[in-house]
Order: C-alpha cells, then sequence, then structure tokens
C-alpha cells in the first residue's frame, strides 16, 4: 500500500533522530561548568608551588581514628578514591586532578578517580561507586555543599574516612567526614578587596562577577571582598552583582551587559580567573583600553596572570588547587592513628603587577 | 517535532496499539525485527551487565546493584512521563528543571509536613505540564519550543525562590519524607520500589486503557485519530501533564533521598531521558514505544557510567562517548529496521 507516499517520509526519518542523537551528544556541553578550555596552559602541576598550611588558629579542633570510628591503616596498601566535581577543562581543575594523580604515584597508593562532569547526581553515584569498587579512603572535591546524605551514610557504614578539598560538605566534622582542606576564601575576598581599592583608588563604582551559587567558595568570597571595601574605602560602592557560574564566556556575558548597563564603571572584582579573563574579552569586544576598567580576580592561573603582565588585570589572588601532598599527608598522619585539624587552611600567595613578570613560572 | 509523522506498522495506527503484543504480519524477518526493535536494549543490558560481573569483582554486588538502582529510579520516572509524550510524537524539554524545581519546592515544603513536600511540587510541576498541553494541543505550537520555554521558565523560577541558588532547603533527618527518601524495604530503597509500582501502572494504562490507545494513535497518524474519534488535544495535555507531575514526583523523591533541595541538579537531565527512551526502542517520531523499554535505557546508561567507573583509571568523559555511541547505533538500527519493515 501507498509506498511512493511513505518513502519521503521515511527519509525524513534519519534525519530527525541524526538532531537527537547529536543533541545528546552535545549534553555535555549544555552543562554548566567551568569549562572554557584553555589547554594552551599545560603548566605540570607539580612544577608549581606547594601547599602550605597556615598555622592552626589556638583552639581549632582536631580528629582521630579513634573519635572518628574508623580502624587504622596503611596508607601505602590502601585504595584511595577522588571524586572530582567539574571537567578537567580549567587550569584550576586541572592542577587538582593532577596534583592528586602525581601525589598518589609517588606514595604508590592506589587511586581511583572519577569526574562528574559537572553533574551533582553523577557526583553523588560517582562516590558511590568507588565505595563499592573498594575504596579505603577517600578524597572528594565536591560541586555542591548540600545533598550529600546518601555518601556519608554509605561511607559511614563501611568506615571510610572522608577528606573533602577546595569546597565545603556542610556536615559533621570528625563525624561525617574527617577533615576540611581548603583556602581562607574570606581572606581571599578580602585581598581582592585590597588590590581593588589600591587600583581604583578607593572611589567610584565597582562590579562583582559571583561564582556558581550553591557552594561556600562564592559566599565567602563575596562576604570577604564586602567587608573588606565597607571597612577601609567607604566609598567604593559595589553597584552591579552577576553569577558568572565561574565559566569563562558566562563572565563575558554578563560583562558586556554591565558595560551597557554601567558604563561608569571603574573595576569588576572577578571571583575566578576564568570570568576574568572573559571579562577582559568583554572589554576588548567593547572598545575599552587596558588599565581602563580595573579588573582583581582570585585563583592565580597562568592566562590571568599574563594579564597582568599585558596591563589588562590588577591584581590576582592566589588559590592554590595543588592539594595533592597535603591531602595524602593527612590521610597518612589520620590512619596512623595520630590527630589532624578538622580545617587545614592553606596559606595563598598573590600576584600583583610588582611580581607577576617573576613569578609568573609559579601560576598553573 | 510532530512534523514528520512516521507510521511504524501502518495499517493499524489507531485500533491496535502497537505495544509489547504480537506484531501485525506473519513474516518471520518482520517478527524479527519487531523483536529487535523492543527488546535490542534488554539483550545488550544483559550482554553488558554479565561481561561487567565477570571483569569486576565489585560490579554484581549487593551493594553496587542497590546503588544503581537507587540512583537510577530518579531518571527512570522522569523517562517514564517522556515515553508518554514522545509516542504522541511529541517531545518535553522541560522535565529537567521541574526535576529540579520539584525537589527545591520538597525541600521548603517540607516545614509543613511530608504532605504538604509531595503535594506541592506535584501541584507545580503539574500545573506547568497542563499549560504545555493546552499550547501544544490547543494552539499548535511546536512541542520543543513550548517545553523549552517552560524549561527556561522553571528554571527561573527555582533561582527565584532559592534566592538565585544560592539558598538551599534542607529535608530534617528522621521526617516521614527523608525516610521515604533514604529507606529501605527488602534491601532495596525506597525509590526503587516507588518506580517499579510507576512503571507497571504505566504499563497497564499505555496497554490495556482507552487513554494508552489514544496515546499510541495521536503518535501513530494524527489525522486518522481524530477522524476515528480520538480525542487528540485531550490525550496531548494529558500526556504533558503526566510528564510535569512524573518530574516534579521524580525531583521530590530526590530531595528527600538527599534530604535537601539542591538547587544545581537537572542540568541536561531532559536529554538523558530523551536517550533512555529511545535506546529502549521507543521512536521519536511516535506511534510506537515501550515503557518497559524505557527502563531498560535508563538502567543501561546507568551501567555504562559504573563500569567506567569500575575501571576507576578511564576518564569519565568516555561514559558520554560510549552513550553517544549507543544512541546512535540505536537510532540507525531502528531506522534500518524501519526501513525494512517498510519494503515487505
Amino acid at each position: 500500500m501507498q509506498r511512493t507516499t511513505h518513502r519521503p517520509r521515511l527519509l525524513a526519518r534519519p534525519g530527525l533522530v541524526a538532531l537527537a542523537a547529536a543533541v545528546a551528544l552535545t549534553a555535555s556541553a549544555c552543562a554548566k561548568s567551568e569549562d572554557d578550555a584553555s589547554k594552551d596552559t599545560k603548566s605540570p602541576a607539580a612544577a608549581g608551588a606547594e601547599q602550605k598550611v597556615v598555622t592552626p588558629k589556638p583552639g581549632s579542633k582536631s580528629c582521630t581514628v579513634d573519635a572518628y570510628g574508623g580502624e587504622k591503616l596503611d596508607l601505602k596498601g590502601a585504595t584511595v578514591g577522588f571524586s572530582q566535581s567539574e571537567k578537567e577543562a580549567n587550569p584550576f581543575r586541572i592542577a587538582e586532578t593532577q596534583s592528586i594523580k602525581d601525589e598518589a604515584k609517588k606514595r604508590g597508593v592506589k587511586l581511583l578517580t572519577a569526574n562528574a562532569q559537572s553533574q551533582f547526581s553523577k557526583q553523588i553515584s560517582d562516590v558511590q561507586d568507588l565505595l563499592a569498587k573498594g575504596a579505603d579512603l577517600l578524597v572528594i572535591a565536591p560541586l555542591n555543599s548540600d545533598g550529600w546524605d546518601p555518601v556519608l551514610q554509605a561511607a559511614a557504614a563501611k568506615k571510610v574516612p572522608i577528606v573533602t578539598i577546595d569546597r565545603k560538605i556542610n556536615a559533621t566534622a570528625c563525624k561525617d567526614y574527617v577533615s576540611f582542606i581548603a583556602s581562607d576564601f574570606v581572606e581571599q575576598g578580602r585581598r581582592a578587596a585590597d588590590q581593588m581599592i589600591e587600583a581604583t583608588g578607593g572611589k567610584g563604582e565597582v562590579a562583582i562577577l559571583l561564582g556558581a551559587a550553591g557552594n561556600n567558595v562564592t559566599t565567602e568570597r563575596t562576604k570577604g571582598f564586602k567587608e573588606r571595601v565597607a571597612e577601609k574605602a567607604p566609598d567604593l560602592k559595589v553597584v552591579f552583582e552577576q553569577t558568572g557560574d565561574f565559566a569563562r564566556e558566562k563572565g563575558q556575558q554578563v560583562t558586556e551587559q554591565l558595560i551597557q548597563s554601567k558604563p561608569g564603571i571603574k573595576g569588576i572584582y572577578a571571583e575566578n580567573d576564568e570570568m576574568g579573563l572573559g571579562a577582559v574579552a568583554a572589554l576588548k569586544g567593547a572598545g575599552k583600553k587596558a588599565g581602563d576598567i580595573k579588573i582583581v580576580t582570585v585563583d592565580g592561573t597562568r592566562n590571568a596572570v599574563q594579564g597582568i603582565v599585558d596591563g589588562w588585570i590588577s591584581g590576582v589572588i592566589e588559590s592554590n588547587p595543588r592539594f595533592g601532598p597535603l591531602a595524602f599527608q593527612t590521610l597518612d598522619t589520620f590512619t596512623k592513628g595520630e590527630a589532624v585539624p578538622q580545617d587545614i587552611i592553606i596559606q595563598d600567595g598573590a600576584y600583583s603587577t610588582d611580581n607577576a613578570k617573576s613569578e609568573i613560572g609559579k601560576a598553573y | 517535532m510532530t512534523v514528520t509523522k512516521t507510521e511504524a506498522p501502518v495499517t493499524t495506527a489507531s485500533n491496535q496499539p502497537h505495544g509489547e503484543g504480537e506484531p501485525a504480519g506473519s513474516a518471520r524477518s518482520e517478527r524479527l525485527s519487531a523483536l529487535i526493535q523492543q527488546h535490542g536494549a534488554l539483550a545488550v543490558l544483559v550482554i553488558v551487565s554479565l561481561v561487567a560481573s565477570f571483569s569486576f569483582d565489585s560490579f554484581a554486588t549487593g551493594d553496587n546493584v542497590s546503588n544503581m538502582a537507587t540512583s537510577s529510579a530518579f531518571l527512570a520516572i522522569v523517562a517514564l512521563g517522556m515515553t508518554f509524550v514522545i509516542i504522541t510524537g511529541g517531545i518535553d524539554l522541560s522535565v529537567g528543571s521541574l526535576f529540579a524545581l520539584g525537589g527545591v519546592l520538597a525541600a521548603w515544603g517540607s516545614r509543613y509536613g511530608t504532605l504538604v513536600a509531595l503535594l506541592l511540587p506535584l501541584a507545580v510541576c503539574g500545573l506547568i505540564g497542563v499549560v504545555n498541553g493546552l499550547l501544544v494541543a490547543r494552539s499548535r505550537l511546536a512541542p520543543f519550543i513550548v517545553t523549552l520555554a517552560a524549561m527556561l521558565g522553571a528554571r527561573g523560577l527555582l533561582l527565584a525562590v532559592t534566592d538565585e541558588g544560592a539558598e538551599t532547603f534542607l529535608i530534617g533527618k528522621g521526617s516521614l519524607l527523608a525516610e521515604l527518601g533514604q529507606g529501605t524495604t527488602l534491601g532495596l530503597g525506597n525509590p526503587v520500589w516507588i518506580t517499579l509500582a510507576l512503571f507497571v501502572a504505566g504499563a497497564v494504562v499505555l496497554r490495556r486503557t482507552r487513554f494508552g490507545q489514544h496515546v499510541y494513535a495521536v503518535g501513530g497518524n494524527e489525522d486518522a485519530a481524530a477522524l476515528m474519534g480520538a480525542p487528540v488535544a485531550r490525550t496531548k495535555i494529558l500526556v504533558y501533564t503526566l510528564s510535569g507531575l512524573l518530574a516534579g514526583l521524580a525531583g521530590a523523591l530526590n530531595a528527600a533521598w538527599l534530604a535537601s533541595g539542591v538547587t544545581i541538579l537537572g542540568n541536561g537531565m531532559e536529554l538523558e531521558a530523551i536517550s533512555a527512551v529511545v535506546i529502549g526502542g521507543t521512536l521519536l517520531t511516535g506511534g510506537l514505544g515501550y515503557v518497559s523499554g524505557s527502563l531498560v535505557g535508563v538502567l543501561l546508561l546507568k551501567v555504562i557510567q559504573n563500569v567506567i567507573n569500575q575501571i576507576g583509571s578511564l576518564d569519565s568523559s568516555y561514559q558520554q562517548v560510549v552513550s553517544g555511541a549507543f544512541l546512535a547505533v540505536v537510532v540507525i538500527a531502528q531506522t534500518w529496521l524501519g526501513r525494512r519493515r517498510q519494503l515487505m
């Protein structure tokens, strides 16, 4: 029956299904992430400065295997599971994962890795998979601070110690997890404010490109910046705040809107380098010259430090991503039965016009 | 998406649902084609699972299976609704946002008790589904655009409720809602049992009710269905409503499981659901499809992810490559099988 009429329709079908396949294949590209590829900066993580711990404040709590309820073991023969939150497409994540891998290799520890590709539900099942696969210890770089109940319960049932790095899990230290290793993000915000005050002379209107929502990094970098500005330079006004999701293209988009709606803006505080580089691209596109609008960012990637050398960026506060040595050191100390601090705060450097040229080798 | 209406077996666009029953023709190769179409994904799932069980000690363990089942449950519920929509020849891109919105609303509502926590997301997401359905059926707008708009709108609503995503509502530990999401019955998580019950109900509705017949009829040939007296518009409104309700429910259950209304969920989930449905043997062009296939499709995607994590050292980007390749193979096979059937 009506074959002739059906043939053309059939021909239409492969086109349609191919479209669906293409859409599904690009699904990854749609996911929000800090993923503006800047793979030209393939600096080996090991080459940069190792993380140093800020002297623990007096009264800061510690955690031991006995208090946590786990068992002592020898890190050498153990299996460590590492769950990365975002694609290794941005320099921070590349350096972070590489540092974990390098340290595991150096210590001869078996390492299992998983990457959640910025999908939180994937990160939950990733960690469960790592547990099922027999990880004795976990290092987690959380995508989101809340929503970890299923993982924490599963880890507790197996008495697997967890160390979280760079972002925090909202749970009880030394009960749900052992330690949290990260920078002092509030302090990063304060130091960024100092640089902004210096660059702008402490007067005028500034904008903030916020990081992704739902994690402590964004809130704390914002808090520190605003506090310090209010305290030291009341004439500097934050007139614009919008999220750039820690991504370069989003930072660019938001900056394009910003210079339309607030042409008198004097400075932009980007809560990571990628958004800051996006802002630079937007300013270039709008015909601005280097230094017209002062940009201060946080992270310390090579491209951003190069931005200082080129005059587009005024200052970069470092956020050291080389967590490997410290994370494994913490696990080693802990599994030997000794006490480790619950909050391990690392020391970060800073880049400005004074040292950008000489210290670019430390950037990642 | 509704423009290219292909009719699976042509003769019986409306009076016989091409569900899990016998295929119309009696020719052996036709039966084989139908068999591959319907059970191909299941065969692949079984093979991959068997190979994985022999290759990895930690694959076929109680823990691992139970984890996979629980974390598949939420996508499966979304895919169930998507199956109905796709069989009518439509598409629903709003489900990922509705899933996230449902979770946030459930977590927010949990302070007023479990009933509110479940009914609020159902009401809001169901309503958005109704609007989708009305725009597609009454205003005759393309489902792709209508549900794309709903996807953006629902995400915006979520941001409005959560102070731009900065506020995460928590669900109290030990509450009935948390128990619903985190508790287990007979070794499997409660969400798994709820999902299985929904799929049984979905299969019965699709195969044994008038509404189910109308769903196939509308997707098979809309004009013919209308001529035969099937309520085309009502059927479409109902499937989009169902899809919205199920996405909201899945989000609420997921929030109960995570004990919080995580704001960054659901990105790209609509595409995962569509992939699962298509891999499960449902034609993207409508008129032919299986609820059970979608469940298999979801499990297959989950098993692929698990196997890649089992390998441990493999970059997880490969998961997307493998999932994409599976999808491509399935659609090519479907097209080929469909063409063969046409030529017979």
